[in-house]
Formats: C-alpha cells, structure tokens, sequence
C-alpha cells in the first residue's frame, strides 16, 4: 500500500489539481447545458414528456429564418469591417509614430467598458440630434436632413465594429509586430517596392494572425447580447431573442428559449469548425 | 497620361502619409471616445432640446437622482460584492487547474486543456437558461454568491488560461539555484516563485474583475431585487427612458472600467486581453 502510495503519489496529487477546473466545467458549464438541452426537448412549461415541437417551430418559421439570417449578416458584416480597419490601422501602429501610445490605448477601451453604456454612449451620438448628425449638419449641409442610424441594421453594424474591432486589430497588430524585420528587409534588397512587399511578403505572414483575430470578433459579434438587447429595436440577433422569449411572455417560454439557445450553440460550432478547417489558422490563443 | 496623373495622385498621397496616417488615428479616437463624453455632457447638462450641440444650463441633479432613487451605492455594493467572490473562487481554481496544466505532464493534456477551456468558445446566452434552472432548484438565485457562481463559469476558464501560461514560464533552473543556495523550500517560495507569478495572478485577477464587472446575460439569469448589478440596472434604467439619470449613472459605473484600462497599460501586455475575458 506504502509503496502504492509513493509510486503514484504524483499523478494523484495533479488529478486533484486538476480536479477544481474540471467541476467547474461539469457543474457550471456541461450540466447547465444538457439541462438547457432537456427542457428544450420538454412541452413548454412541463417537467414530464418529451416533443421536438420546439425545434419544429425554429425550422419552419419563416420570423425564425430572419432571425437567423440577421444574425449571422450582423457577425459576418462585423467580422469582414474589423479586418478592413484593422489591417491599415495596425500597419500605422507598427510605425510607432509620436503618440502611438495613446492611439494604441484607445483601441483599448472597447474591451473594458460594460457594453451597456457603451450601447447608451452610441445611442446618444447617432441620435437624430446627436454630435453626428449635428456635425453632418453643420459641416456636411449637402447632405439631407438627419441621418438614421439607431435602430437600423447599419447602425447595428457600426455599434458591434465599435464593440469588437479590438480583438481583430489587436492580433494583427501583434502579428505584425512578431514579423521578422529581416524578410522585409530582403525582399526590398532584391528590387521590390514598397506595394509588393506589403501584398507578396507582409499580408501573407501575418493573415494567420488576422484570422485568429477576426474569429474572436466572429463569436463575440454572434454572441453579442447587450449591445443588441437595447440598440437593437426591431432587429433582434439570436441572443436577445432567446432571452425576449423568457421577459416578454408570462409565463415565459423556456422550452421554446432552450430550443434556440442550443440551435444557437450548434451552429457557432459548426461555423467555427468549417471556419478553421477553411483558413486552417492556428488553435486561438 | 491619365496612368501619369494617377501616379503622381499616389505619390502625393505617399508624402502626406503622416498626415493620413494621423487622420485616420484621430477620427478613429473621436468614433471610440466621442459617445462617452456625450454621456458625460448629456449627465451633466438641463433642458437640453432640439438641435444644439451643447446644453444650456449644467446641473447636478441627474447625480442626486441616482443616488437617491436608483440607488447607486448600493448597487455598486452588490457589484463589487459579486466580483470579490467571483475573483476569489477564480483565482484559486485557477491556480489549482493551472499549476497542474503548467507544470505536471499529462497525457492528453492539449485535449483536457480545450475542454476546461471550452466555455470561452460558446456565447453563454446558450447555457444561461439551464444556469437559471439549476440555481432557482438550488435556491440560489437572487444571492451574491450565486451571481457570483455564475460569473466563475466564463471567468475560471480565463483564470486557468493565463495561469497555466505563468507556471508554465518558471524556470526551473532558477528554482534550483534557490535551493543550491542553501534556501529552504519555505523561502524559495516567498522570495523566488511568488515574486516570479505574481504578475500572472494579478493580471489573471484583473481579468476576472472586469468581466464580472461586464456580465450582463448570465446575471440577468440569476438576479433578483438584493443583487441588481450595475449593468443589470443601467438596462432596466434604458428602458424606463430616463437618458439623464441613466448617463449620470453610467459615468458613475464606467469609471472603474477606465482604472482597469489604466492598469492594463501599465501592468499587462494587451494582448493578453484576447483570452476573450469580455462578458458578451
């Protein structure tokens, strides 16, 4: 039993280690999950039985597809926008011109403020009476009248970039700066010009680096909840609709909430798999 | 020709670079900065109608009117109540998991990795539901701990990442030298590793801070009238329509999120914030 004890002592003291991560991952994240999956699968606001009416409804639908639809326009729409920005953006960062820390702190803020207030902050300058259109009026007069953008689908699209550009921008930027200075400096030796060394050498070496980027963005903009829960207006992503489906009705529909909620998972997994299958970019960090 | 004109067009843009770079870098400034001042400007300004940039009178009331009828003391209690519990359980299943993920050798250690890791990948509007189930069965719904517990699901997976990574990076060689030295295994400790992962505490800590301080879905699960967070009550104070009180609020709720922002720059590398730390 002595000998027993010394001779495993080691591993079993790491399965212990091991042990808090792994409860945490069951109790909080597994079982949560399979009980969201069985009351999807329970008649609405019933303990016993079991129906795929939920899911039924969710396919047939034709409000469901447009939810799904928005969705994924609204996380690709982000997605491709924070890769155009980011790209331009972190190749002026790398210069490190007079100030850089400031801009570089900037793209900061985003990922620390609650995206509640943010929503309110963003709300309040694209009002019909916000700083932006008064700055169209006062400095743009040919354009016409007040520009709507709360509660359209644009102006959605702006408010995620504003929310989710960082995680794309920051990653090419530390891509970016993980280059090798030396391959730039090659190709320049062997006669090519600036343009053939940004497209042939430094795109292709930090792309890797811009995908892992852009899928960050990719699920945040999926799963984003409080931005759309209060600047969405009509237009409402998978998320919010889920919990609308509980806050609305009396007494809410949980089972038919569930039922989204796990379409909701499935696909962001199936979308993710096909997404790093395609562009093969390396495991997120 | 026309290729001529274009060329020089090229050129121009070329040596005014600095000039566009550092347009691009403002306007980009102003679209990220901008609807915070408005909140500022719109907590701070009286009867402010139609179309003027700025409000005519400055008043404090707003202020007043969140203290007193919203109640913000006490809801940034519960707040900050919340974030020290969801930190304390964090940190120490992070430090347990990630010692075990860093240092020992495991078989399969990548798999087992991504599946702790695996509540990062998956929007938690998709388990909140079954999250509420369990804690009004369990009774824990409307406690501090109980938001708190639901906060540790996607902070832990952060806490255990970052961890991981800081024990994985002391060096063994070091710890060694300690011992050669003549230093007690007690002392090492103290002198040598805690100093060494201390950064990786912190940052992890830090993490862990502000996302319980942004979590808005799981918390809306698992709240009830003695543990409105502060994002919970800016979303019920934008649907009852008051935008003065509310921004009076939000620039009250912000600033903490701007101290962290301030840490961060000064303490962690900003990329460690990928981990994807933001409540969605």
């Amino acid at each position: 039993m002595k000998k027993w004890w010394t001779k495993h002592s080691t591993l079993l003291v790491t399965l212990l280690l091991l042990l808090p991560g792994f409860l945490t991952f069951f109790g909080l994240f597994f079982y949560p999950f399979v009980t969201t999956v069985l009351l999807s699968l329970r008649p609405e606001g019933q303990k016993t039985g079991w129906t795929l009416q939920h899911y039924i409804t969710f396919v047939s639908e034709p409000h469901y597809r447009e939810v799904v639809v928005l969705t994924f326009t609204l996380a690709i729409a982000t997605t491709l926008l924070s890769i155009f920005l980011s790209i331009p953006l972190s190749l002026i960062l790398r210069r490190k011109l007079r100030g850089h820390r400031f801009f570089r702190t900037m793209i900061l803020v985003p990922l620390v403020v609650p995206g509640m207030i943010a929503a309110l902050g963003l709300l309040l300058i694209y009002g019909n009476r916000g700083w932006f259109n008064l700055f169209l009026r006062d400095v743009l007069p040919f354009i016409n009248g007040p520009l709507r953008i709360n509660y359209t689908v644009q102006g959605l699209i702006l408010f995620y970039v504003w929310l989710y550009f960082p995680y794309t921008c920051l990653t090419t930027l530390s891509a970016l700066e993980g280059l090798d200075p030396g391959i730039e400096e090659a190709a320049e030796v062997s006669g090519a010009n600036r343009w053939k060394v940004l497209r042939h050498i430094v795109l292709p070496l930090i792309m890797p680096g811009v995908l892992a980027g852009s899928v960050l963005t990719f699920m945040a903009s999926f799963g984003a909840f409080s931005i759309p829960l209060i600047a969405g207006g009509n237009f409402r992503p998978l998320a919010v609709e889920v919990y609308k489906q509980i806050e609305i009705f009396i007494p809410g529909r949980w089972s038919m909430g569930s039922a989204m909620a796990v379409m909701m998972g499935l696909m962001q997994v199936l979308f993710l798999s096909v997404y790093m299958r395609f562009f093969r970019t390396e495991r997120i960090q | 020709m026309m290729w001529d004109t274009l060329r020089r067009y090229v050129r121009g843009l070329w040596n005014g670079r600095f000039i566009l770079a550092y347009t691009l870098l403002v306007s980009l400034s102003l679209f990220i900065i901008t609807p915070f001042l408005l909140i500022l400007v719109k907590s701070l300004g009286k009867e402010w109608f139609g179309y003027r940039w700025l409000p005519p009178k400055v008043t404090l009331d707003w202020y007043k009117w969140a203290f007193e009828i919203a109640r913000v003391p006490e809801v940034m209690k519960n707040t900050l109540i919340i974030a020290a519990l969801a930190i304390l359980m964090s940190t120490t299943i992070g430090i347990c998991s990630g010692w075990a993920f860093g240092r020992r050798h495991l078989p399969g250690k990548e798999a087992l990795m991504s599946i702790v890791l695996l509540p990062r990948m998956i929007p938690p509007i998709t388990y909140a539901l079954g999250v509420a189930q369990i804690f009004y069965a369990l009774k824990l719904v409307d406690t501090h701990f109980g938001v708190a517990l639901a906060h540790v699901s996607i902070c832990a997976p952060f806490a255990i990442l970052v961890l991981s990574s800081t024990f994985q990076s002391l060096d063994d060689r070091v710890l060694e030298a300690a011992g050669v030295c003549g230093a007690s295994p007690v002392r090492t400790f103290f002198h040598v590793t805690l100093p060494m992962i201390m950064p990786g505490i912190l940052s992890s800590m830090i993490f862990t801070f502000s996302t319980s301080y942004n979590e808005l879905t799981l918390t809306l699960m698992t709240y009830g009238p003695d543990t409105i967070t502060l994002p919970v009550r800016t979303y019920l104070a934008v649907g009852l329509g008051y935008w003065e009180v509310t921004s009076a609020m939000s620039v009250i709720l912000v600033i903490p999120s701007f101290l962290i922002l301030i840490l961060i720059q000064r303490r962690v590398a900003p990329e460690k914030l990928l981990g994807g730390f933001k409540g969605l």
